[in-house]
């Protein structure tokens, strides 16, 4: 018995298996698969949209039951699915990101004709939008590990796709074998889980954390973070992310720090606000402390980078440190008890999400259309662009002020969430724990006005002065999909960030589920106008009435022009020289220069090192080469990664000596086993 | 909603008009201090008006961005001023937004500003937005740790309602998490302001300019709105420094007149009071190098610090 | 508003004075120039001397009035005159670099005085005057210690070692209403006076010997 939403659902998995079908069919016809494949995605991608916003506007828990895809010969091994208010939540996310990806791949992918497989690329993309989606509504341990499985694969695949390069290949590597450890971390802990219930459906597994006994929890705790945290990107296990990121193309790029990072912030919800129970206080903190680490390190790291892609890569650590702030905030909560605070630190962290879901795809498409323009990454040979991709560089801006936190638009909402949250758990109790509220709120007060001097930096040195390189020079806009796409993501940030309240109301029946709370009638004041913090010792913001103030004010300024200015003129002039004639690009400031200062503050993290090497003939003032080399410490590589890598070099090759090559010390080792067996046995 | 348009347009009409007088006041009461006449306090207001009348230069490499900014920098520290309590409690946009609306408008305007800085494709643009980003980063947290320890003794981040929690008894301005949260909030006020110690608002060599650079090639008009944006973000930065720590006179919601013009003149004298000690910090320090403002904001960060644990701790 | 009763007032003004004081200390940890650091020290022992007289007044005990005025004649005038003498007999006018630079100390510095806070938490029903002020005496006497080891200068490790005196003394007029008997704080007072006298001595013929104040050259301290 099919419902509508279910019917919608349904279609929108069918559109997406057709596309991959028919764009891996058509692979030699390249526009036609382009056509097909990104077209049917973008379909799939609207369906998913209406069927997960009519779902949690409907308010319901559970929107589908959960059903049997497919039995298996053994009665424990089936495929369920589900779709639950935090399934719903997220479908959208996959599903809105999706369609505007889509859309834009229908121009992005035209840059591959002729050189890469189209068909391939647009198969891949929507086999990778089934399996995430998949994802988020498994209902049991096997569809949800077998669509983990694939969704890694498929984007090992996608990293991979211009395996020309030898740093693509070794990216692919790098993040194939970490994608390999959190599904470990996962498998390990969701099996202690399933041992404790008896069944693999999560229908049995929610509440399961309380016959665990409390060192079983904890380590099962652990896993998860573990796992989801590498999925996720959290520091410090988030090595791969700025590695992976730039060398997919665009669009994926945008598909991966967009959606499938989000998944480990699912399984992280799921796991813990469902299945472990309640928790103890260090977890919250444990959490609490990861994310604030990752902010301010995602960001400073971001901030060094002048490569573009790798800069946004960085960012999303630095968001997901955000929206782990949030979460650790809520379990904190939960502990004391505090259910109407840990909501509003769950609305803070999952509203944070969609946002940056949002506004990272919409800043990695602006990048990919960048790319498309100027043949490279590297800002340094970007600028003036604002000129010559006018629409581009007007969507770029509306993310780079969303992302920096700035009113009017959606960072701004929910960093605001996440500050009164923080700021309201102050008096959840007396312990000094509560001191990690307001330093993580400065903490977060750190990243927000780092972030905004890294896009600056960003937006500045790619859009505005004069262009760099030839190519910037002869920029051209991008095509019209390419912009629709990009247009979409913007209209979503605009609206995440006029209307808060109308989409908390999307928001409730998730909290209802999660924290047994359901908070939009608290947080919304003045019919909808206003957002206010919960309780009453929160302030109130209203993104739209600052807009609307702004209109209203604009006459001042409109005012004094007409007064005073009417009868100016306006001359375009070269820009102040000091007397030279004419500024040429290499006198504006670079990107490196832009980030200086804030390298040299922060030298004891990053440890930067400059290397001059100069040849010269007959003397060394008149040199005829300089090279000049300046990198910073890669710290988590050198400290962690790489000692524990010789570690397990060391072991392995300690372990080789048992490999000793002939037939009777096999023998030997079989004999030893089976005599061992037998006595342990008896 | 209560939107009292006459609050509205009142508080609109004082921080237009008196910040360019603040401006011009601590401009005055600086070269008094160090034995010159200095300019009248309010020639500000005909340098603004000459700037209006003025045709404009933009320059050849300037995009959107850079006309868009001053009205983004202008209208950004006018809404900011209009969320702060000045002469009475309810400030008239309390209910849209509180001192982390204010942070963040104020955060917006100097986004564009920044950007302003570097459309036109200056060095001296491009070093004060490196500049001015990265001084403004390293405030962000002392002054977000000490708002939230002032929020947290009122209970709330509506910034009336934090004005009337601090007026309930006078004595209890002693708080020592008061104090050091002023101290910081100074300090904070210092750096976003552009004042001595951490920059030199009158200085000609660009070499040492952080705000003033990023201004260098606006003219006319625009140089009149960012000038005045300026001033108006000096003032309601003051005006929240002084109202809600110090808010002695302010009057209530539904005052009478007399009350409002005892809380008008309390405010005035406050804000000259404020000016004064400025100017004095002004005169008697120097300019310090870039890499040491930060252990000056380390140090603010620090008062603020204190002021936190100074909250639970003696209570 | 009613008018404050002095339990008000006292609770407010010896908080707000002990704060200043570790506030004052935190400046010494930043601080380089010797002769700004000797008016810091000065001004520390004056508000603690405001705190025995503040303490005095709203608690009729006479004797430490006579602490306070001990205090200010021998910490804020004569003291810092002493060591001002040794500055400039000596011509040496600046601090060499600490160890830790000043934001690092800084940080450092707030973490000890969290600590000191944390300690004395199950300790404030202790105090008679139900403040915890001596959080921030055990704060300055953690900081004060910092300061030794982070300076190099004879002459600042001795201005440190003052600072953890000043310390014990606002533990001791604070933790108990009337303040501790006479002759203990007049034997401590003493002792100090005369560990100064003789460290001045000592500065000056480091000095003379060395050519320096920096006692890191004292490495050759073995049997």
């Amino acid at each position: 018995m099919m419902e509508s939403s279910a019917i919608l659902l349904t279609f929108a998995l069918w559109a997406y298996v057709a596309g991959m079908a028919g764009a891996l069919v058509l692979q030699r016809a390249e526009r036609l698969a382009n056509v097909i494949g990104f077209g049917l995605a973008a379909l799939g991608g609207v369906c998913g949209v209406i069927f997960s916003v009519s779902s949690l506007a409907a308010g319901r828990a559970m929107t589908i039951a959960p059903v049997t895809l497919w039995s298996g010969p053994i009665p424990a091994v089936r495929l369920v699915v589900e779709a639950d208010a935090l399934s719903c939540f997220f479908v959208l996310i996959v599903s809105l990101v999706g369609l505007a990806i889509s859309v834009f791949s229908l121009g992005y992918a035209r840059t591959y004709y002729g050189r890469k497989n189209v068909g391939v690329l647009a198969g891949v993309f929507n086999a990778l939008l089934l399996v995430t989606t998949l994802v988020f509504i498994a209902g049991n341990l096997w569809m949800f590990l077998i669509a983990w499985e694939l969704m890694a694969l498929l984007a090992y695949a996608m990293v991979s796709f211009e395996h020309e390069d030898r740093e693509t290949r070794q990216a692919g590597v790098l993040y194939f074998i970490m994608s390999h450890l959190d599904a470990a971390c996962i498998l390990l802990g969701f099996l202690m889980l399933t041992q404790a219930a008896g069944d693999f459906s999560f229908a049995s597994l929610r509440g399961i954390g309380a016959k665990l006994s409390p060192q079983q929890r904890d380590a099962a705790f652990m896993l998860f973070v573990i796992g989801f945290g590498i999925k996720a990107g959290a520091v410090p296990l988030h090595i791969w992310l700025p590695v992976a990121h730039p060398v997919a193309p665009s669009n994926i790029s945008a598909l991966m720090s967009g959606v499938l990072i989000k998944t480990g912030i699912y399984g992280l919800a799921r796991v813990c606000f469902e299945f472990l129970g309640p928790p103890p206080m260090w977890w919250g903190a444990t959490l609490l402390t990861a994310g604030t680490v990752s902010a301010v390190l995602g960001v400073l790291y971001a901030l060094m980078e002048h490569d573009l892609k790798r800069l946004l890569a960085y960012h999303s650590i630095e968001n997901i440190g955000i929206i782990l702030m949030g979460l650790g905030a809520a379990l904190m909560f939960l502990h004391t008890g505090h259910a109407v605070l840990a909501s509003l630190a769950l609305i803070a962290g999952l509203y944070h999400t969609i946002n940056h879901a949002v506004f990272k795809a919409l800043l990695f498409l602006g990048a990919g259309a960048v790319l498309h323009a100027t043949h490279t990454r590297n800002m340094e040979e970007m600028g003036g662009l604002a000129k010559r991709m006018r629409w581009t560089s007007l969507f770029f801006l509306v993310g780079a002020v969303a992302i920096s936190a700035l009113p009017p638009l959606n960072g701004f909402v929910s960093e605001w969430l996440t500050y009164q949250s923080l700021l309201q758990g102050f008096g959840t109790t007396t312990s000094l724990v509560r001191l990690m509220f307001p330093l993580g709120g400065a903490m977060l007060a750190l990243t927000g006005a780092l972030a905004a001097a890294c896009f600056v930096k960003a937006f500045g040195i790619t859009f505005l002065a004069q262009p760099r390189s030839e190519h910037a020079r002869n920029a051209h806009e991008a095509s019209l999909p390419m912009l629709v796409g990009q247009g979409i993501l913007t209209a979503a940030c605009i609206i995440l960030g006029l209307f808060p309240t109308a989409f908390l109301k999307l928001l409730d029946p998730l909290t209802q589920q999660l924290t047994g709370h359901q908070l939009s009638q608290q947080l919304t004041v003045a019919n909808g106008l206003v957002l206010s913090g919960a309780t009453a010792q929160g302030g109130t913001v209203s993104t739209l009435g600052i807009t609307l103030m702004f209109v209203c004010l604009l006459p001042v300024p409109l005012a004094l022009w007409a007064v005073f200015a009417r009868r100016t003129r306006t001359r375009i002039a070269p820009t102040w020289d000091c007397g030279q004639r004419g500024l040429t690009p290499q006198m504006e400031y670079t990107a490196t220069g832009f980030s200086k200062p804030l390298r040299m503050i922060f030298k004891a993290l990053f440890r930067p090192r400059r290397e001059v090497q100069r040849e010269y003939d007959f003397s060394p003032y008149f040199a005829t080469t300089l090279r000049f080399e300046s990198h910073m410490e890669e710290v988590f590589q050198s400290r962690i990664y790489r000692p524990v890598n010789l570690w397990l070099l060391r072991l392995s090759r300690r372990l080789r000596a048992l490999q000793a090559g002939s037939l009777q010390a096999y023998l030997i080792y079989v004999f030893i086993t089976l005599v061992a067996l037998l006595l342990f046995a008896s | 909603m209560n939107l009292d348009p006459l609050n509205f347009l009142g508080q609109t009409l004082a921080l237009l008009l008196l910040a360019p007088l603040l401006s011009g006041c601590i401009k005055n009461w600086k070269a008094k201090l160090q034995n010159r006449r200095g300019p009248r306090p309010w020639q500000v207001y005909f340098d603004i008006a000459k700037f209006l009348r003025k045709d404009m230069v933009i320059s050849e490499h300037a995009s959107w961005v850079f006309s868009f900014a001053p009205y983004v920098v202008f209208l950004t520290a006018l809404l900011a001023g209009l969320m702060v309590p000045m002469i009475s409690a309810p400030a008239p946009l309390r209910l849209f937004g509180g001192v982390l609306a204010v942070v963040g408008l104020l955060a917006l305007g100097r986004f564009f500003l920044a950007l302003g800085g570097l459309d036109p494709a200056s060095t001296f643009g491009g070093m004060g937005s490196s500049r001015e980003m990265t001084i403004s980063a390293i405030a962000e947290p002392a002054m977000m740790l000490a708002i939230f320890t002032v929020a947290i003794t009122a209970g709330s981040t509506d910034l009336s309602q934090i004005a009337q929690s601090t007026q309930s008894a006078t004595w209890k301005l002693l708080n020592p998490a008061h104090v050091l949260a002023f101290a910081a909030l100074f300090v904070v006020l210092l750096a976003e302001t552009g004042r001595i110690p951490v920059d030199n608002p009158a200085t000609h060599l660009e070499l040492t300019m952080i705000h003033e650079a990023m201004l260098l090639e606006y003219s006319g008009r625009y140089l009149a709105f960012m000038e005045w944006g300026a001033s108006i973000k000096q003032l309601v930065l003051m005006t929240l420094l002084v109202n809600v720590f110090f808010p002695l006179g302010l009057a209530g919601p539904q005052a009478s007149v007399a009350a409002l013009g005892i809380s008008l003149a309390a405010y005035l004298a406050k804000l000259l009071a404020l000016s004064a000690v400025v100017v004095v910090v002004e005169t008697t320090n120097a300019k310090m190098r870039l890499f040491r403002v930060p252990d000056l904001l380390s140090t603010a960060f620090v008062l603020a610090a204190l002021a936190l644990l100074s909250t639970f701790l003696f209570q | 508003m009613h008018p404050p009763t002095t339990l008000e007032i006292s609770s407010q003004v010896i908080p707000l004075m002990a704060t200043l004081m570790l506030v004052v200390q935190l400046l010494l940890i930043a601080q380089r120039m010797l002769l700004t650091s000797i008016r810091l020290f000065a001004i520390q022992s004056l508000l603690l001397a405001g705190i025995a007289a503040v303490v005095a007044y709203y608690y009729n005990a006479g004797h430490v009035y006579v602490v306070a005025v001990l205090t200010i004649v021998g910490k804020v005038i004569f003291l810092p005159w002493l060591l001002n003498r040794l500055v400039h007999r000596i011509q040496i006018h600046q601090d060499t670099e600490p160890l830790l630079n000043a934001p690092t100390s800084m940080l450092i510095c707030a973490a000890l005085t969290l600590l000191g806070y944390s300690v004395t938490r199950p300790f404030t029903s202790l105090e008679k005057l139900g403040n915890n002020t001596l959080a921030i005496a055990l704060a300055l006497l953690l900081t004060g210690f910092f300061l030794m080891i982070n300076r190099r200068k004879a002459l600042t490790q001795v201005l440190a070692l003052l600072t953890v005196e000043n310390g014990v003394m606002l533990a001791a007029v604070a933790l108990t209403t009337y303040g501790m008997p006479l002759v203990v704080e007049l034997g401590i007072f003493f002792d100090v006076m005369v560990a100064v006298m003789v460290l001045g001595i000592l500065v000056y013929r480091i000095r003379e010997n060395f050519d320096s104040m920096d006692t890191g050259k004292l490495d050759q301290l073995k049997g």
